[in-house]
């Protein structure tokens, strides 16, 4: 999870605006899906991710791309922590923190900030009672889908532009509550999986008084709406000794539209991008130790983005569960 | 179960270390600027904005006490804009080129400086300049080479500053909508 916004309140942004770190699992065991699961019938899984991107320009307004200033080379590096727990049959809890680092270097200054970012807490409704992955579609049941329902709230515990920061080189969350409304529709027919997920997220306005650690008069801020929808399509590789290891390919978008300030719209802000990922995730043969590797990456085409950085990001995660 | 409660506790323990964090949770809305000394120097809206100089891009040095009243080039406001060549920056950028200027010509002189902080070279700063299309425009662009007035002014991405013709910050604060520097403007100009 995370990275509003240094560029930093971009670089910032570019993470928070993301799906959360990628956590392996998924309702089957052995992980596909971008945020952290507790597959079916299992109790506890905590994951640890880390997650290196790469900043390379960016797309202004109207969706054209420049390059980044000459010289200058920015990246941040986020370490997530994650928890998820079931409270019963159908349904679970997670909590996900993540502590980040920026390093903005540009032709003759460097600044080098970290700090804990954005937090998350999530429930999850699973609207299935028993493992939908299978070997063939003989019946109607085969065909029923691992459906997801659920909500995340993310909770302001990074560094944002309104506490008490020299600069914008120090920001490492946006500063706002949001609450996210999601679904999922996952379903595997070995050795093939596939997942569509849409997410609906909206912040809450807070008041402001304080800009990059100096006292302003008070006003009221709220970010736009966000939107984010991916769709992916696995294989499954079996291997000889109960092993598996899964290949991924992924496609997301996600808008966030304008924000307004004492009620009025700001015009310069609102934000979108499209990206690609892939990933493998190994799993040992009871699911319950995965390993997960992980690219996505976003083309320099005009129109791919807007208002937002143009990143490429690595990462590499963990993932134990427990009975 | 155990679990869970260390790693919340962790989390708490985490957080309280990182005060810095808290004010974001529970938002404050009291107006907590302190009082300001008309005149005496600082960057504070009333306060009297010591000179500085520094390179731009067009080959000249640009010195703020030239741009105030019986400066050579005497302006009746001076603009700063705090730019990192980010998204966000160009957006403001843009919106100040495009709407916010246009507004007010013909209404006395106005100097618009894009302050570039983040470069460190005047050669940076103008190449930054011109790959983003502003070679040419109204404004000034200069490199912060130092720091100094990010320092000086309390600038940070998207600061917007505004300095009558006899040195005083009439307006200090992020970009926003733009809407609170037209009012500056609206205020001052002729």
């Amino acid at each position: 999870m995370i990275s509003p916004f240094s560029k930093a309140v971009f670089l910032v942004g570019a993470a928070l605006l993301m799906p959360t770190a990628s956590f392996a699992a998924s309702c089957c065991g052995g992980g596909s899906g971008g945020s952290l699961v507790l597959p079916k019938f299992r109790d506890l899984s905590v994951g640890a991710t880390i997650a290196y991107e790469k900043y390379d320009g960016f797309w202004d307004k109207d969706g054209l791309w420049h390059q980044d200033p000459e010289g200058s080379d920015l990246s941040q590096t986020r370490l997530s922590l994650g928890v998820a727990k079931r409270i019963n049959d159908n349904w679970q809890i997670s909590l996900s923190t993540p502590f980040v680092w920026n390093r903005n270097q540009y032709a003759n200054n460097t600044f080098n900030t970290s700090g804990i970012g954005d937090s998350t807490i999530g429930i999850l409704y699973e609207a299935f009672d028993d493992i939908t992955c299978t070997w063939v579609l003989d019946t109607w049941e085969d065909y029923k889908p691992a459906m997801y329902f659920g909500a995340t709230l993310t909770v302001p515990t990074g560094i944002s532009p309104y506490d008490d920061v020299k600069n914008n080189f120090d920001i490492t969350g946006r500063g706002f509550y949001r609450l996210d409304i999601k679904t999922s529709f996952e379903k595997t027919v070995y050795p093939w999986n596939a997942t569509v997920a849409l997410n609906y997220g909206k912040y809450f306005e807070r008041s402001i008084n304080r800009e990059y650690g100096v006292y302003v008069a008070p006003y009221k801020k709220n970010l736009g709406d966000r939107f984010s929808g991916s769709a992916s399509l696995g294989y499954t590789y079996f291997i000889s000794s109960g092993d598996t290891l899964t290949i991924t390919g992924a496609y997301a978008y996600m808008t966030e539209d304008k924000a307004t300030i004492d009620g009025l719209v700001d015009e310069t802000s609102g934000i979108s991008k499209k990206s690609f990922s892939g990933t493998a995730a190994w799993a040992n043969e009871d699911k319950s130790l995965v390993y997960k590797l992980s690219y996505a990456y976003t083309p320099h085409y005009h129109n791919w983005g807007a208002n937002f950085p143009t990143t490429s990001s690595l990462s590499l995660g963990v993932n134990y569960v427990y009975d | 179960m155990f679990t869970i409660k260390v790693l919340l506790l962790t989390a708490l323990l985490t957080l309280s270390a990182c005060g810095n964090t808290l004010d974001d949770l529970n938002p404050s809305s009291d107006d907590l600027r302190p009082t300001v000394i008309a005149n005496s120097i600082g960057s504070q809206p009333g306060q009297k904005a010591a000179d500085f100089s520094a390179p731009a891009t067009n080959g000249t040095t640009f010195k703020l006490s030239d741009y105030l009243v019986g400066g050579t080039f005497s302006s009746d406001a001076v603009v700063f804009y705090f730019t990192m060549w980010c998204p966000i920056c160009i957006s403001h950028t843009d919106h100040l080129l495009f709407n916010i200027i246009p507004q007010f010509q013909g209404r006395g002189t106005t100097t618009y400086v894009l302050v570039d902080y983040v470069s460190g070279f005047i050669a940076s700063t103008t190449v930054s300049e011109a790959v983003n299309g502003y070679a040419g425009s109204i404004f000034t662009t200069i490199a912060d080479e130092n720091q100094t007035i990010l320092s000086q002014l309390n600038g940070a991405m998207g600061k917007t500053i505004v300095i009558d013709n006899n040195g005083i910050v009439q307006m200090n604060e992020d970009f926003r909508t733009g809407d609170n520097l037209i009012h500056t403007l609206n205020r001052i100009l002729p």
